[in-house]
């Protein structure tokens, strides 16, 4: 067997440019379907573990993958709101933390994340640069989200107005960078983290302005009586929040009352979560309580039964590749009628000259096979991150 | 030999030295927004928390302003706990972590006392400042500190279930002290019976509804003479309210305390207690206090 093993290694080597096609063809149909298994899978891994690392999450009724998409990778469509007592009141239960989030506004067509520091501890968010909020009107960049905007702390980010066709709406904020957070390859790279009250600040909610009960300006006030002071529409309100103006910045209403549009409960264990869903349950009236790992799991059922489809045409186009292999074998069987012919007449048996076409064989298909492995090894490394730079970009 | 026994007294240094650095990095760090909440933490805890209060000594810690870098210190602490009532303005202006936040007041937050529209003032370089909202020096009442004390016990056991029998015992001790001056207090304002009384700034409102002290409020500073309007306010008021007393954060002005004696009125100092004393601790300044009040007797 060594020596049809040698003439077939030195038959190879004359025709390394056949050998090679050949080789490049059995290795590309079986590396294929395995790649595309290995990164289906690490995606889904990435997906799911970024629903599975977030226990509950409450919104308001209505679709839960809409609440979904906007809670875990902050999407453009905004699911109906529900109010911060919400988060209270799962504070209160005892039974969880609770980290409101209101993801509504955006900067520069970047997400605008409103919400607690906790949210950082919970997604374990570290600064590559600057440090956290800690006053009003600052922001925190993602790392994608920086780069691309090419900000750095001290840097201002100005929000987007939420309605262009609505002059007396909503002012654009200009906020302060405070700090550019760690890579993490997910939905956080690209959002900018603002204090619920800077995102309330934004909607509206709370603005700052000049005192118009002590200052001299007359031409603002549109009514002044003994308790009260009502300005018009001329009073101009800041549009940026610095050291200078802080103070005057406050809040109409009661905050309980404000919008959220999403609270990630924290249960303290599984008894707490399991008493936590039973009492939204019980008590649903416009709030729902889901677990984002069913409600992404379900999804990404349906998106990856695309996976059945890819594998029919792999398995079509494998069988018309090992056919095309088969025809290049005989086709080089007939071609090398003579060569067989001489070896016959040289002496040979006709059992010699088949393991001279098997150990052919056997030699390509050995070193399809390594390559093939090589190449999977290679896909499998570097799996997480193929997978995350094509979620982040 | 020399050498041997250097090596082992080294060895048994620096084992003894990270030991303690070990316990010390084990201690719990707490922030909190006034003196009064420090010295029931410290209490509490023994010395097995490191207790934070950073606000100047010379400040009023309702109206006073952290920079960033004390801002993010009070974001790394272990817990952080506020008085509530809407005490510590700068609050409503900063991120902090909602987990780490203690409000122990809450458990009476039914009980805050809203104070109606009242001019703003100011004193210091702080600028003006107004007490309009909610009255916030909710501990002069002793029964409402019990439960502010009960609070901060109650999340040092959650924090620390291994010491909760030193932080019950602790608090018990606390609580004896405070229920010793809240009797006190009581005497105090079952003797006085609708005595009028003037206290110089609105901060009193929690001891006097405890200890039924009838007081009205004027919003004067000790270390600032008042002003022609401020006289002639605190005259309309003797008018309907004679007072001869007026209540102090802080011993006023030799000038302050003889133009009032000139219209009858003398001085006592009430401390809130919310920043730290320049002798004695917290409830040295309470003792202090209820001796003050025992001269309206």
């Amino acid at each position: 067997m060594s020596d049809s093993l040698y003439l077939a290694w030195r038959y190879i080597g004359f025709n390394r440019w056949k050998t090679l096609t050949l080789m490049a063809c059995i290795t590309l149909i079986t590396v294929l379907p395995l790649t595309l298994q290995v990164l289906l899978t690490e995606t889904e891994r990435q997906m799911l573990a970024r629903a599975a690392s977030t226990p509950l999450v409450v919104g308001a009724g209505g679709s839960a993958l809409d609440l979904m998409m906007s809670t875990l990778y902050f999407g453009r469509d905004v699911p109906e709101l529900i109010n911060m007592s919400d988060s209270e009141e799962i504070w209160e239960t005892g039974l969880a933390d609770a980290i409101p989030l209101y993801v509504r506004f955006r900067a520069r067509d970047y997400p605008i994340v409103g919400t607690t520091l906790d949210y950082f501890d919970f997604r374990g968010l570290g600064f590559a640069a600057g440090r956290p909020l800690a006053v009003l009107g600052e922001c925190v960049l993602g790392a994608e989200a920086a780069r691309r905007l090419e900000l750095e702390p001290g840097d201002s980010l100005v929000s987007s107005p939420d309605n262009l066709f609505d002059l007396a709406g909503v002012y654009p904020l200009k906020m302060s960078v405070a700090g550019v957070l760690k890579r993490t390859y997910s939905a956080d790279d690209l959002a900018v983290f603002v204090d619920l009250k800077t995102a309330w600040i934004i909607e509206g909610l709370g603005h700052g302005h000049g005192d118009v009960a002590r200052d001299g300006d007359t031409s603002v006030v549109l009514e002044r009586s003994e308790d009260n002071v009502v300005a018009n529409a001329s009073l101009v309100q800041y549009t940026e929040i610095t050291k200078a103006n802080i103070d005057s910045f406050h809040f109409h209403g009661e905050p309980e009352n404000y919008p959220i549009s999403a609270v990630i409960a924290l249960p303290h264990d599984a008894k707490s979560s399991a008493i936590l869903r039973g009492r939204f349950l019980e008590s649903l009236v416009t709030a729902q309580i889901v677990v984002p790992f069913e409600v992404i799991g379900a999804l990404m059922q349906n998106i990856f039964r695309i996976k059945n489809v890819l594998d029919a045409v792999i398995v079509v186009v494998g069988l018309a590749t090992v056919l095309a292999i088969a025809l290049v074998f005989a086709l080089s069987l007939r071609l090398r009628q003579r060569e067989i012919q001489t070896i016959f007449k040289l002496g040979c048996q006709r059992a010699t000259i088949a393991h001279l076409l098997a150990a052919e064989i056997i030699l390509i298909l050995f070193a399809s096979g390594v390559l093939c492995v090589g190449i999977l090894l290679i896909v499998d490394h570097y799996s997480a991150d193929l997978v995350r730079l094509v979620f982040v970009n | 030999m020399k050498q041997s026994i250097k090596l082992v007294v080294l060895i048994a240094l620096s084992t003894g030295l990270q030991s303690v650095r070990g316990a010390d990095d084990d201690l719990l760090e707490v922030y909190v927004v006034n003196y009064t909440l420090q010295y029931f933490a410290s209490r509490i805890t023994g010395g097995h928390a490191r207790v934070e209060f950073p606000a100047p000594r010379d400040s009023d810690p309702v109206f006073w302003k952290p920079s960033i870098a004390t801002i993010n210190d009070y974001q790394k602490a272990d817990l952080i706990l506020l008085n509530g009532a809407g005490y510590a303005k700068w609050l409503s202006g900063a991120t902090l972590p909602r987990a780490k936040l203690v409000n122990t007041s809450s458990a009476f937050s039914d009980r805050y006392i809203k104070i109606g529209g009242e001019a703003t003032h100011s004193h210091g370089p702080s600028g003006s400042h107004s007490h309009t909202g909610t009255a916030f020096t909710t501990w002069l009442d002793f029964q409402q500190a019990i439960l502010q004390a009960r609070a901060i016990a109650e999340e040092l056991v959650s924090k620390r279930a291994g010491l909760k029998d030193t932080f019950e015992h602790q608090l018990d001790l606390l609580e004896r002290e405070l229920l010793a001056i809240d009797s006190e207090l009581m005497e105090i304002g079952e003797k006085t019976p609708g005595i009028p009384l003037v206290a110089s700034h609105p901060v009193y409102q929690y001891l006097a509804r405890r200890y039924g002290l009838n007081l009205r409020s004027v919003q004067w500073e000790p270390r600032e003479a008042p002003t022609d309007e401020q006289w002639a306010e605190l005259v309309g008021i003797l008018d309907a309210h004679p007072a001869r007393w007026m209540i102090w954060e802080s011993e006023p002005t030799k000038e302050t305390q003889e133009r009032l004696a000139m219209l009858g009125i003398e001085s006592l100092v009430f401390n809130p207690g919310a920043n730290v004393p320049e002798s004695g601790d917290w409830l040295d300044l309470m003792r202090e206090n209820v001796d003050n009040l025992k001269q309206i007797l």
